[in-house]
């Protein structure tokens, strides 16, 4: 059986994701305390390069896989993003992750396009005070992300919110710093289904400044994600620590056929144990 | 040093850990362990082709440790020195194999000769080997023998070149035992 007539199937019955992830960098603007990548301005960007990642995604969805997400680093640095997304949503629904801190009006013009297509722009903000928020993101990024904010939806583009904070503030109901965060993001016509609260993983400069929550390989949910230094489990693996790539997740150097890391994934995934993914909730 | 960091156990990506089930398992795992999908089918062949097989264990360890000292790879010479004495070559042998005495002194017999001579025309090249030495080894050792032990010592020249470009370091235990023994 070919690895596109097992992956349907194994994506029908949950037992796989239908996301592939691509990393199409890894440097960012910002050098957030508890980034997995490590990234900041100067470090080695990994670039993931246009043609590469169209090709990844065409060869993604023939496999059958039904969704893409691309993540960095802060992916909106690269000058061709805007045209790639459109390229890439032409073939799978896609959802960007940003720190929200590039979108100029300038910018948002280039990606109006994006308001008739399947892409979702998902943006960083853990707290809803620019003091707290801006420790562990970085001067002026609270700002800049509620300048951000409205401009993007009244472009008609889909945004969402993702919040990173430790475990112990994750509980069955919001705290009030969470309540007034959630105030903010419906003030500026994000419902609350486009706001996710998830757990800072130990890894990367996390794991160097002792924040998060450890996470092995059956903590996160396996969503078969492709780098420029190959593919990896879950977007949370290629990680960098201390200036050197995190391998224990690695699945294949290979990325070109993505059938060979899609078969490596199936195979040992085949043999995984429950795990705890969903009890984390890191998403 | 090596070139590149041998991956420990906790670095060791996803489809590579069954390699480190048993404890360490030597640098050219670790350093192969680089890209998994390569080492996933190489190490299932170099079992096959250095383990166990239809040739006898001393010839096994005679082409190996030969092949090894005419490549001159430090890290194989060494591991393959132990490992030839543990298959009962004598101290004189495995220092002709060396090349550290004559061949034909610590082998009297015209077979191990031949066999010796096939490894060095195989292994120092260029071209097909000389059709003396190809005669002499065809009459000692059938077809499929002469099929096995060429590939062994492309083999091992594969790994010679691996592990001497990536200056793979000698496992402490095979440094202790080289200097009880006196090879170092």
């Amino acid at each position: 059986m070919s690895v596109a007539e097992r992956i349907g199937p194994a994506i029908d019955a949950g037992r796989m994701s239908g996301r592939v992830w691509l990393y199409t960098n890894y440097h960012c603007n910002l050098a957030c305390s508890y980034c997995l990548t490590s990234s900041a301005p100067k470090v080695d960007p990994r670039l993931l390069e246009p043609a590469a990642a169209l090709r990844l995604a065409e060869e993604a969805a023939d496999l059958g896989f039904r969704e893409l997400g691309i993540t960095g680093g802060e992916p909106f640095l690269l000058t061709w993003l805007p045209e790639l997304l459109v390229d890439l949503a032409a073939l799978l629904p896609v959802t960007v992750l940003s720190n929200g801190t590039l979108f100029t009006p300038k910018l948002v013009e280039r990606l109006r396009a994006l308001a008739d297509l399947p892409v979702a722009i998902q943006i960083s903000l853990d707290r809803p005070d620019p003091v707290a928020n801006d420790a562990m993101r970085g001067p002026e990024n609270f700002a800049r992300v509620l300048a951000a904010l409205p401009r993007l939806v009244e472009a008609g583009i889909t945004v969402r919110l993702a919040t990173t904070v430790e475990l112990e503030e994750i509980g069955p109901g919001k705290t009030p710093e969470q309540e007034r965060l959630c105030a903010l993001h419906r003030s500026v016509g994000i419902g609350d289904d486009d706001h996710v609260i998830r757990p800072i993983v130990r890894r990367g400069r996390a794991a160097t400044g002792g924040m998060g929550v450890p996470a092995t390989r059956d903590d996160l949910e396996p969503e078969l994600t492709v780098t420029a230094d190959g593919a990896f489990w879950s977007p949370f693996a290629p990680t960098v620590t201390a200036g050197r790539l995190d391998t224990e997740l690695l699945l294949t150097r290979t990325v070109v056929p993505l059938a060979k890391p899609a078969s490596t994934r199936l195979r040992l995934f085949e043999g995984r144990p429950p795990g705890h993914d969903t009890t984390l909730g890191i998403r | 040093m090596s070139l590149v960091p041998l991956l420990d156990a906790q670095q060791a990506p996803l489809p590579a850990q069954e390699f480190y089930a048993d404890g360490d398992p030597g640098p050219i795992v670790a350093a192969l362990a680089h890209v998994p999908e390569v080492l996933e089918v190489t190490l299932p062949f170099l079992g096959v082709v250095l383990g166990p097989s239809a040739l006898s264990l001393r010839t096994k360890e005679i082409v190996i440790l030969r092949t090894s000292a005419v490549l001159a790879c430090r890290y194989c010479v060494d591991t393959h020195t132990v490992a030839a004495r543990d298959a009962d070559l004598s101290v004189d042998e495995v220092r002709a194999l060396r090349g550290e005495a004559e061949v034909a002194g610590a082998f009297p017999d015209p077979a191990d000769r031949s066999l010796i001579g096939w490894v060095d025309a195989v292994a120092l090249g260029p071209g097909t080997p000389p059709p003396e030495v190809a005669a002499a080894v065809s009459a000692s050792v059938g077809e499929a023998a002469l099929v096995e032990l060429t590939l062994l010592t492309a083999t091992t020249l594969l790994l010679n070149r691996f592990a001497t470009s990536l200056g793979l370091p000698t496992s402490p235990e095979t440094l202790r035992r080289l200097g009880e023994e006196g090879w170092r």
